[in-house]
């Protein structure tokens, strides 16, 4: 077949996924307001058919190009889209057997792909010699599988304050706002403080609702997002060697560079916010939702607006 | 933790603004620009240190202070750890007021409920310690147990790592170089700082110790794709010898595939034109030799490939002196296309190749610092101009001949030393080593005692986890659950369904 051919399976296959994800995204919000077992299903069904889709779309591309097919912004969204989706699947109803999130997950698939294929999409080409080394298959991989994570953690954070504030204006604010740390013993650091991982709010009771607990969504977040970091900081720090393997220098303060390192920066407060009493829960979450704004930048905005070493990358 | 953790924030805003004001080294010409259109803004900025933030003085004293509140909160935290691993888990009274607390009664003597309390914990990678037997007393048998010591410990490999990076920056900087070398075909460059022609940063601990590495360069090729001008290939093919002469063998250094040798890597850095000229005087020859050519910085909208080359023959032994302002296509169809549509054509391949010039007569002005390739036209006056084609000689006037004898290509190889490269791997393989156990493992304690009970004993096992608590309450159990030795009730694990 030739590569016009594969370009246009890739393209068609593409709208495909596009679609069924905007049905499923439909289907779950559906379900989240009105609990029927079958549409849940539905939901299910249309985003599995969308990743099947997605996947055949991003291998034919590959094909159509001869290379892995993560090589321009259109490719890096799109395949971002379809991560985020897995992940959710995986993660979240194969884990957590969270139902009701399908919907924000999918949006955020749906909104990524959209502006790909309106604002971002070139055919099917070759790398530049820059690009063209191992170190940045290592490199974007753990970058695009990390930020999928990254994001789909960010929007079950947005869930989680939108949840939460609605527990708090339904519930009397709880006695003192804390878990009760009886059991702090002598021997833990002082700045360690004890249940890093768990929300002020698990003393209060679960009360059924259209979303899981806030405490429950606030868990889930912070799990996906503590699974994100250690992959974008081995991202980071395999594309310092790239940069050392292609440009001689391992950190050159290029505006992509800085923006990784600035996200960086935010997940590591948010991490240490939820180490921290007093900055569990609300705080906590909005450092993420920071963190969610500085992705986007070094996602978006750096290859679209801000010159530098990586835009040669593409649009 | 707090002072460090904003002083990181303050760093991270630093660096916003080092990514929207253009940098020095990442976008000069946005600088030069920003200095034509906003001239006051450019000049606070300028004093600011904006248009260098990572160099700049403040950005320095945020980074130097983060460490320093980094090592003040390490410190400490360092002390108790160690004392932590050394200390062996501490005895505890009252069980029952730990968080989890469960009573079994089972048909064993304690000392075998004990001994099996230690195996079940050991395999679950606790730390044990029993309390020193006493059965005259009657006081009942007792271990403690505790898990989890890596958290701590990898948090602190992690944190103490960014010291290591600092060093491995601060080392590598100071005692390494970087410089670019032009390299003809043909010819034969030695590492040494007077061949750099001043293109070299030497870090201040730099001893002078260049490596005297040889390079000759065979070959160099640029290809593009035709017609869409994306590059394809750029590779200098070059021997290599040691500073005695010995051969170290032929390398390719392509983009993205430096070379190494003699403790200097190598890298593709840059291509451009060098027309072997000679200019004769009477059939006498005067200069000869490849000249290197220049480009311009290609205005916004054009590409770089359809500008022309620059260079100048200076001609100072002559009376009056004469320089020669050479301009290089070295693809004919650029000057064709420039002629007669006033635009050039990106050049890609070699093909035809033609020079214009311009010759000047008068004070060259030689005693002035000039740069090669630059005329001082000021004492010139203008002589003759003309082009010449490869292979062509053109008379300039007086018996003043030049010759385009042949085009060659000259690569631009970045070389470079840094010593700290060792240290800054070792650095991020720490960071990833003790962020996991850091992020997903937890401090768990647990102590059982067992007690004589009638025939049996009466086991009684307390305990609490400092993080991830949900997942201890099930863990708490099955461990209990072991030490009675009872069979599995667990019940399934809860599932959120909502």
């Amino acid at each position: 077949m030739t590569g016009s051919g594969w370009a246009r399976i890739s393209t068609d296959a593409f709208n495909v996924a596009l679609w069924s994800y905007i049905a499923g995204m439909l289907a779950y919000f559906h379900y989240l307001a009105f609990r029927r077992r079958t549409v849940w299903m539905i939901g299910l069904s249309a985003a599995s058919l969308g990743v099947v889709a997605h996947t055949v779309s991003i291998v034919a591309r590959g094909v159509a190009a001869g290379r892995p097919p993560w090589g321009n912004m259109y490719e890096y969204s799109s395949l971002l889209a379809l991560l985020v989706v897995a992940a959710y699947l995986v993660v979240v109803e194969g884990m957590y057997r969270i139902r009701t999130l399908g919907g924000f997950a999918l949006a955020f698939s749906v909104f990524t792909m959209a502006i790909a294929v309106q604002f971002l999409y070139v055919g099917p080409q070759p790398l530049v010699p820059a690009l063209n080394s191992y170190w940045r298959q290592i490199h974007v991989t753990s970058m695009i599988v990390s930020s999928s994570l990254l994001a789909l953690g960010s929007v079950i954070t947005i869930v989680y304050l939108v949840k939460d504030r609605f527990e708090r204006s339904a519930t009397p604010p709880a006695i003192s706002g804390g878990s009760t740390d009886l059991d702090r013993v002598e021997d833990a650091p002082p700045h360690f403080e004890a249940g890093a991982d768990e929300p002020p709010a698990a003393a209060r009771p679960a009360r059924r609702g259209l979303l899981p607990s806030a405490a429950v969504l606030d868990r889930v977040a912070y799990r996906t997002l503590a699974f994100a970091f250690p992959l974008w900081t081995f991202g980071i720090i395999t594309g310092a060697i790239w940069a050392e393997e292609a440009w001689g220098r391992y950190w050159g303060w290029d505006p992509k560079e800085t923006w990784s390192f600035i996200t960086w920066v935010v997940f590591a407060g948010y991490l240490h916010a939820r180490a921290t009493s007093g900055w569990k829960g609300r705080r906590a979450a909005v450092i993420a939702m920071v963190g969610f704004v500085s992705l986007l930048i070094t996602y978006y905005a750096v290859n679209l607006w801000i010159v530098g070493l990586h835009s040669y990358a593409g649009v | 933790m707090r002072t460090a953790l904003v002083l990181l924030l303050i760093l991270a805003l630093a660096s916003v603004a080092g990514s929207l004001v253009p940098q020095v080294g990442v976008a000069d010409a946005r600088i030069a620009q920003t200095f034509r259109d906003h001239p006051l803004r450019a000049q606070i900025y300028d004093r600011l240190g904006l248009f260098d933030v990572f160099g700049s003085w403040w950005f320095t004293l945020i980074y130097v202070l983060l460490f320093v509140s980094l090592v003040a909160c390490l410190i400490p935290r360092t002390r108790a750890a160690v004392r932590n691993v050394r200390s062996r888990p501490q005895p505890a009274r009252e069980l029952d007021a730990m968080r989890h607390y469960a009573e079994h009664p089972v048909p064993e003597p304690p000392g075998r409920v004990i001994e099996r309390a230690r195996r079940v914990l050991g395999r679950r990678l606790f730390r044990v310690e029993a309390s020193p037997a006493d059965m005259t007393d009657g006081s009942p048998l007792a271990l403690a147990a505790d898990k989890g010591l890596a958290r701590e410990v990898g948090s602190l490999l992690f944190h103490w790592a960014f010291l290591l990076i600092l060093v491995g920056v601060v080392w590598g900087r100071g005692t390494g170089f970087s410089g670019r070398a032009v390299i003809v075909e043909g010819q034969t460059w030695t590492e040494a700082h007077a061949n750099y022609d001043g293109q070299i940063r030497e870090g201040r601990l730099f001893g002078e110790d260049h490596s005297g590495l040889r390079i000759t360069v065979d070959d160099f090729e640029a290809r593009y794709r035709v017609p869409s001008g994306i590059p394809e290939e750029f590779v200098t093919r070059a021997r290599l010898a040691d500073a005695d002469g010995r051969q170290l063998g032929s390398v390719d250094i392509r983009v993205n595939h430096p070379a190494a040798a003699e403790g200097v890597k190598i890298y593709q850095f840059g291509y451009g034109w060098a027309p072997v000229i000679e200019v004769t005087k009477a059939g006498e020859p005067i200069a000869s030799g490849p000249v290197v050519c220049e480009q311009d910085r290609a205005p916004e909208g054009v590409s770089q490939l359809q500008l022309p080359w620059n260079c100048v023959v200076k001609l100072p032994t002559l009376e009056p002196q004469v320089g020669i302002a050479f301009t290089l296509w070295p693809d004919i169809r650029g000057l064709t296309s420039l002629l007669e549509t006033g635009t050039s054509m990106p050049m890609l391949v070699r093909f035809d190749p033609v020079m214009t010039f311009v010759a000047y007569r008068g004070d060259l002005r030689a005693d002035q610092p000039v740069r090669t390739n630059d005329l001082d036209t000021s004492v010139l006056q203008r002589w003759t101009e003309g082009a010449v084609g490869a292979g062509e000689t053109k008379e300039i006037g007086n018996g003043i001949e030049v010759t385009f004898e042949d085009l060659r290509n000259y690569t631009v190889l970045e070389i470079k030393r840094d010593r700290g490269l060792w240290l800054l791997l070792a650095a991020a393989i720490l960071i990833l080593v003790g962020l996991l156990p850091a992020l997903y493992t937890s401090r768990r304690k647990v102590w059982v005692t067992a007690e004589a009970d009638g025939d049996g004993s009466l086991v009684r096992v307390g305990g609490f986890a400092l993080q991830r608590r949900p997942q201890f309450e099930e863990e708490f159990v099955r461990l209990v659950d072991a030490i009675a030795g009872a069979p599995r009730t667990a019940p399934e694990r809860e599932e959120v369904r909502t």
